[in-house]
């Protein structure tokens, strides 16, 4: 991860190598206070260095995980914010105007699906006391009285056919096609393709 | 009649003579840009009162005063308020009651929102109505709905501890359904919150796998993550009680549109052979939970774009849950449908 702009300002060091914190280091990777002397090669009058057989090293930790770790430990949460009473008061006015108009805009919008509501509790009303010719009945004949929109009034099935069929909710359940949740952005253009496009 | 009409004609020629004068009476503030302005009555102020004299300002040390006061060792009091909410809520009745959550100073001020998300924005201005229209169930007027009895069973028998006892649980289970109210303009679901959870068992050994887990959680979505320790010893899955395994994020607000987005429009177009959510997913109450695999997570464009920070193999697959206002499952189905998720198989119920 490149980000060692921003870790010196975090953490000032004097080299610029990021070195992880002691606590996140593990026993084995600190660095011992005697390091090994080369003298111990196999062959004693041989000045070439020998490579030795390898120590028993502990389970080497990745240094992206040791970065994730830095990242993690350090909580950058700032302490919660004192006002003056000046600022404080500007805070208040701001935060009771954004209530409002919050307030305003679901009043709205809770005023426009009432709307919907209504128009669409009408027509389901009206088609309920409709016979077949299209002349209203008196709402003693219509059907649909009880919680089943099925059921048939004293006339039978001459009257509310209409409400009978827009009431069955049989296909309803995960009937929204995929391309309904299509994002509703600017682009593409309608055109597409402008194709008077020339070179000059 | 013209003796009649006599006093009237005398008040209208009196008024026409008598309008300067009215015009004269005229509050000030109705006055014309040409008419003379009212004496302004200005209000006593202190600074009426008159400066003190220059020998009082001259002698006048900020610096030895303050000293003096630090001698006497009572110094002004600190400029800023100085006030700490409770860090524990200690109920009603307590003297120390913490500020509202509005206020900058308390522990639980959030702030925001800083954007609106399209997918909101979509939901209020499309999704709504349409699930409004689609859900719609006609009562006519005078309808009256069957009031719900109570649901629980009382303890029914000759013993004498039955009386004034709880009522029994619900059958097969230990909570009640919850009901269906019928649909209205005001209960059309919606999306509630996201809870992101892995569950790493290899933190057990090494807690790399947990931190590095907790990191891709707060990098998709934007909320620092809760640690979970096992509740139990599970043989079977090498779960030790009381061990840190599972990392879960509560994604609330805004965040919660910006993260379903991503995973909609980003991550879930790009998963190769994906079938959807499967159709029997949900828990009867309106919150429905899908997984991720590793390789999927990834697709996230957060991993994505810094992929080379996480040890590739530590990187977690996920379960998402996304609660919904929804009472049923039927009603959760329909909304994801319509913000964009796919669901395979037959639905439940």
């Amino acid at each position: 991860m490149n980000s060692s702009i921003w870790r010196t300002a975090l953490r000032p060091l004097q080299n610029s190598q990021f070195r992880a914190p002691a606590a996140l280091r593990h026993p084995t990777q600190t660095p011992s206070a005697t390091p090994a002397t080369p003298s111990t090669s196999a062959s004693p009058f041989s000045t070439t260095a020998t490579l030795q057989k390898r120590k028993k090293q502990g389970p080497t930790i990745d240094p992206r995980v040791t970065n994730i770790r830095y990242h993690l430990s350090h909580p950058l949460t700032p302490r919660p914010l004192h006002f003056s009473r000046t600022r404080y008061l500007r805070h208040w006015t701001i935060h009771r105007a954004w209530m409002l108009f919050l307030r305003k805009r679901r009043w709205a919008e809770e005023r426009d699906l009432e709307r919907q509501y209504q128009a669409m509790r009408a027509a389901c009303e009206h088609l309920r006391c409709m016979d077949e010719n299209g002349m209203e009945v008196p709402k003693s004949e219509a059907g649909g009285q009880g919680p089943d929109p099925g059921t048939l009034g004293p006339r039978g099935k001459e009257v509310g056919r209409l409400y009978r069929n827009a009431m069955i909710k049989r296909g309803v359940a995960g009937s929204v096609p995929v391309e309904y949740a299509r994002a509703q952005v600017d682009f593409p253009s309608r055109d597409g393709w402008n194709h008077e496009w020339t070179r000059n | 009649m013209a003796l009649r009409e006599l006093p009237l004609r005398t008040a209208a020629l009196t008024a026409r003579d008598v309008r300067p004068v009215l015009n004269a009476v005229r509050p000030h503030s109705l006055r014309n840009a040409s008419s003379a302005a009212a004496p302004a009555e200005v209000e006593p102020s202190s600074f009426e009162v008159p400066p003190p004299p220059p020998e009082a300002a001259q002698k006048f040390d900020p610096i030895a005063r303050s000293k003096a006061r630090q001698l006497k060792k009572n110094p002004l009091p600190p400029s800023r308020y100085q006030y700490r909410p409770p860090k524990y809520y200690r109920g009603p009745l307590h003297p120390h009651q913490p500020p509202p959550v509005s206020d900058p100073a308390s522990r639980l001020f959030q702030p925001g929102p800083f954007s609106l998300p399209r997918l909101e924005q979509t939901y209020q201005s499309t999704i709504a109505a349409d699930l409004l229209t689609l859900t719609y169930q006609h009562r006519p007027p005078g309808y009256r709905a069957p009031v719900v009895e109570q649901r629980l069973r009382e303890w029914t028998g000759e013993s004498p501890y039955f009386k004034n006892r709880p009522l029994r649980p619900p059958r097969g289970g230990s909570a009640l359904r919850l009901l269906t109210p019928h649909r209205d303009f005001r209960n059309i679901p919606e999306i509630k919150k996201v809870v992101v959870h892995t569950m790493v068992p290899e933190a057990q050994e090494d807690s790399a796998h947990l931190h590095v887990a907790g990191m891709v959680v707060q990098a998709m979505t934007n909320v620092r993550v809760v640690a979970h320790r096992a509740r139990s010893h599970v043989v079977q899955w090498g779960l030790k009680k009381d061990k840190y395994v599972a990392v879960t994020a509560d994604v609330e607000r805004e965040d919660t549109f910006h993260f379903l987005s991503k995973l909609i429009d980003v991550v879930l177009p790009k998963i190769k052979e994906w079938k959807g959510v499967a159709g029997t997913s949900g828990d009867g109450s309106g919150n429905i939970s899908f997984g991720l695999t590793a390789d999927q997570v990834a697709m996230f464009p957060e991993i994505e774009v810094n992929y080379d920070s996480y040890p590739p193999k530590m990187i977690p697959g996920c379960h998402i849950t996304i609660h919904t206002s929804a009472t049923n499952d039927q009603d959760a189905y329909l909304l994801l449908q319509s913000i964009g998720i796919p669901f395979y198989g037959k639905l439940k119920g």
